[in-house]
């Protein structure tokens, strides 16, 4: 029931406000009366095309405008102050470096995603599912784990990277290793949580149909755990992600997106390091879109599901 | 209480694996001194040496509390430099507040950003599409390697020490209390909504009497994670300002310079911490939806 | 949100780099290219000893790390001066950032190649087809430089070595993970050392032996500050006072760790190492005076220049050095 902030009839005071924001600025200098008169500009092309229109088209443009903005807002500041490219590149020199890199970074995203991230995140989340079920079964289990699980997850992981990769090596596996310690524990809780959430009256109706353990596990309680599952592993995608950059900072081969960045920032190429950088959020996004699509197809039945 | 049995019997099997897990993993490197000075070691003198190296691969659960109690109780925390009192970069104590001050100024700062965020998404359709899927993006940067730019183009706008760290912390902390905060916000039902349009209540007034007093316990829960994420992003952030002082620095002045036994006390003190502000979020939990009768 | 960010950012960067430059007329910022160490112990020495304050300096030293480009500092303003290997400010000179060496307090290259002697390496040559962990962050262009020279490639394979990004300590080598790593004569090769290893059981090859040493640890400055007679002048005081904290450090290495650990504000050195650290580094800046030896620094360039196929640097740098500053300071 968003409305807006104003009712109709004071519908002008936005445009004025804006307007004077951008006088001003330009008043104390042109280049930030510039910036603020495209920021403003898009926010009000972005709220009229939120507020007039529904639907998906609506719905893809208006985060596409944001971003737009955004990279624009950077071009024309970078542009306009002078800033040194080896401090903040403008986009476009950004974009420049990624057309010739594809073949380096795709190297990378080869090495660091899909080894060392995805490895970890299939064999951190299988193993959390698992132990949250032997912990389902014992109420003692439950009780002493979930504590020190909780003490565990709040151990700094970027402090474990150096150590795992001395004991894993320089590979994909010290790698792997590190995304299994992050994504373990939050997968745990959550399934653990999700394992408690189907109704009581639920769990006496499989009662009343003699239903054995291993029969109202898969029949009733997993499926009812699904929306909970689902919400760790799109948070584990991120943390997946980023665990396996941070360990490749300790150490690494000479490929992979965290030894990308850390030398090119050495070299001082730092358009080479945001497209990096763009990669691994491209990357990250993917990811988590993926997992949540794959969340709508298998928990069409959750009222999170419905489109507002 | 009657967790404490399960508790310890969990934290006693741990311990026990991990003392077998330094035997097995230091073990290849006393069999090769011993090889090399050509000495013959009976199983009970590997053990034994073992469990004593100064340089581990993994510091026995002894060492590492051996190595917390020296660093804490063990060192003052300030010292008497050129006529002046001054924090004793020896003690963890100094170490853990040089990390503790950022993080909680980032969390601060991360819970206020997220909370006027999710208002705005709550209330503004254009920022509910526009800003949504930006904030989840923005957390697929890896903040390690963002950390030194931003870094550096704070210095260079005269910002240093205490500032850009918080600012780091800020950025972890904020989308837990941004995610949390508009299911929150959105949480009340739609009769409780109705009520307040029947009593022709303003958007300001629906948000302050219902809105967003149902959303605090959801506010709790991602406080929680923001605060642990807002820790993390502080030590993140300390790698790229010298790493002089602050756990994060003492955890890779550890990895340099092969200080296993360090590197995991400063983690530890680091979870302990973590633990223990949780702690405390969770006691100003329950004091305050007791007061506001939410008590369970 | 981010966009608030963005303009505040660009708004202070504008005012910012401007405001470092016209700071407090006597006030000297040294970005350090490492942690607090021996290796910088002539600065501390000029701090502790008061030499700054003879000039009429207040000198903040500014520790280094991991993942601090000293360059990148001062192209943010936040030094005015820096320490950087020759090769990596050469570099960054062609990047795009026109550093100017104003003094050279490191006559001498401290970098050495350290492996396994059972690996059967015996000369550089038997490099191909091992594994060597090696740094990198500006301190790269030394080997893949050396390596372009000897015609080895560094991407694996049995002519090749295989080249592992490794982090700033010695365990790559101890693990057996690499057949060989990058040590400096004053810090890790001794980390080896201590952790057990005898001499015998290695074989080590020193840059400076094999003719592709290059400069290290030098002073330098932006070239438009330069060009700032009040700028010149604080260099000059700073050089000079800086040169007689080295010679007191030389003369007294002891005293000069005990400095350097005083002012460790991590509390992780330890007395034996930085003592240790102190007697090599004064080996490193024997005979020096501060001034660049010409032909010492003719030689590294023509070193990076002979790096075959991915030279460091592509063409001779023009104005990178200058003696304006170390002749005033030595004049006296």
């Amino acid at each position: 029931m968003s409305v807006g902030l104003a009712p109709v009839r004071q519908r002008w005071i936005w445009p004025a406000l804006g307007a004077s924001v951008v006088v001003i600025a330009a008043i104390y200098d042109v280049r930030l009366g510039i910036i603020m008169g495209v920021w403003l500009g898009a926010w009000a092309v972005n709220g009229w095309l939120a507020g007039a229109a529904r639907g998906t088209g609506v719905r893809v443009m208006v985060p596409l405008i944001f971003g737009t903005t955004l990279l624009a807002l950077w071009e024309i500041t970078v542009g306009l102050y002078d800033v040194s490219p080896i401090i903040l590149p403008a986009p476009s020199l950004i974009v420049a470096q990624f057309a010739v890199s594809t073949d380096v970074l795709w190297a990378d995203f080869q090495q660091t995603i899909l080894k060392g991230a995805l490895a970890g995140y299939v064999i951190g989340c299988g193993a959390a599912v698992l132990v949250a079920l032997a912990v389902d079964r014992s109420m003692f289990l439950q009780r002493g784990v979930l504590p020190v699980g909780n003490f565990i997850a709040a151990l700094p992981i970027v402090g474990t990277a150096p150590i795992l990769v001395m004991w894993f090596g320089f590979g994909w596996q010290s790698k792997a290793a590190v995304v299994v310690a992050m994504v373990f524990f939050p997968m745990l809780v959550n399934t653990v949580q999700g394992l408690k959430a189907s109704g009581a009256m639920q769990r006496d109706l499989m009662h009343t149909y003699a239903a054995s353990y291993w029969q109202s596990l898969f029949k009733l309680r997993l499926p009812n755990a699904l929306p909970f599952i689902f919400n760790g592993l799109k948070i584990c995608t991120t943390l997946a992600l980023i665990g396996a950059i941070v360990a490749e900072f300790f150490g690494s081969p000479t490929v992979g997106m965290g030894f990308r960045i850390k030398i090119e920032v050495g070299r001082l190429a730092m358009d080479m390091v945001w497209a990096s950088i763009f990669v691994a959020a491209l990357a990250g996004t993917g990811f988590y879109g993926l997992v949540a699509l794959i969340e709508r197809w298998l928990t069409f039945w959750h009222p999170s599901q419905r489109r507002r | 209480m009657r967790s404490v049995i399960p508790v310890l019997t969990v934290v006693a099997v741990i311990v026990a694996i991990w003392f077998a897990g330094s035997i097995g993993m230091n073990r290849a490197w006393t069999v090769d001194q011993a090889e090399r000075r050509g000495l013959e070691l009976s199983a009970a003198d590997i053990i034994a040496d073992t469990l004593r190296q100064e340089r581990p691969v993994l510091p026995t659960p002894a060492q590492v509390m051996a190595e917390l109690w020296a660093t804490t109780a063990g060192e003052p925390v300030f010292r008497e430099r050129r006529g002046q009192m001054q924090g004793n970069p020896r003690s963890l104590f100094f170490h853990a507040w040089q990390t503790l001050a950022p993080t909680m100024l980032g969390f601060v700062m991360g819970t206020l950003a997220g909370i006027l965020l999710a208002v705005g998404i709550v209330h503004n359709r254009a920022m509910d599409l526009g800003v949504m899927p930006w904030a989840i993006a923005s957390q697929t940067i890896p903040i390690l390697a963002v950390a030194p730019i931003v870094i550096v183009v704070l210095n260079a706008v005269g910002l240093e020490g205490l500032v850009p760290k918080s600012l780091i912390s800020a950025y972890l902390s904020f989308f837990p209390v941004v995610v949390g905060m508009v299911k929150g916000l959105r949480s009340p039902n739609a009769m409780d909504l109705d009520l307040l349009r029947t009593y022709s209540a303003s958007n300001a007034q629906t948000l302050w009497k219902l809105r967003l007093p149902a959303s605090v316990p959801y506010l709790f829960t991602s406080l929680k994670v923001g605060i642990a994420a807002a820790l993390v992003g502080t030590i993140v952030a300390e790698l790229p300002t010298g790493a002089r002082f602050g756990l994060g620095a003492r955890l890779l002045t550890g990895s340099y310079y092969g200080q296993t036994i360090q590197i995991w006390s400063a983690l530890f003190m680091a979870a302990i911490c973590a633990a223990c502000l949780v702690a405390l979020l969770s006691a100003a939990e329950r004091a305050t939806t007791r007061r506001m009768g939410l008590g369970r | 949100m981010k966009k608030t960010i963005t303009t505040a950012l660009a708004l202070g960067l504008a005012s910012g780099g401007m405001a470092h430059a016209d700071a407090h007329a006597d006030s000297v910022t040294l970005q350090l290219q490492w942690v607090t160490q021996a290796q910088f112990a002539g600065y501390y020495v000029a701090l502790e000893n008061g030499y700054y304050d003879e000039e009429g300096l207040n000198v903040t030293i500014q520790p280094g790390g991991p993942d601090i480009a000293p360059p990148q500092v001062l192209a943010g303003g936040g030094a005015d001066v820096m320490l950087n290997w020759m090769p990596s400010a050469l570099a960054a000179r062609e990047r795009g950032l026109p550093v100017v060496n104003i003094a050279q307090p490191f006559v001498r290259s401290g970098l050495m190649l350290t492996c396994w002697a059972d690996s059967g390496i015996v000369e550089p040559a038997d490099l191909a087809g091992h594994t060597v962990a090696h740094w990198f962050f500006g301190n790269e262009y030394p080997f893949l430089s050396w390596m372009s020279q000897l015609g080895i490639g560094v991407d694996g394979g049995d002519d090749g070595v295989t080249l592992l990004q490794a982090g700033f300590n010695v365990d790559p080598l101890l693990q057996r993970q690499a057949d060989c790593i990058s040590t400096m004569t004053y810090n890790e090769y001794w980390q080896i050392i201590d952790a057990g290893v005898t001499p015998e059981e290695l074989v080590t090859f020193k840059y400076e032996d094999y003719g592709v040493a290059t400069l290290e640890d030098g002073i330098w400055a932006l070239e438009e500050n330069l060009s700032d007679p009040e700028f010149v002048d604080r260099m000059v005081r700073f050089v000079r006072a800086s040169m007689r904290g080295w010679a007191w450090a030389a003369e007294n290495p002891d005293d000069a760790a005990m400095i350097v650990l005083d002012y460790d504000e991590t509390g992780a050195q330890t007395e034996e190492h930085q003592l240790r650290m102190m007697g090599e580094i004064a080996l490193l800046v024997a005979g020096g005076d501060g001034s660049l030896d010409e032909a010492a620094y003719a030689r590294t360039v023509s070193t990076l220049l002979a790096g075959g196929s991915d030279p460091v640097i592509s063409a001779e740098p023009q104005g990178a050095f200058t003696h304006v500053i170390t002749d005033a300071a030595l004049a006296n």
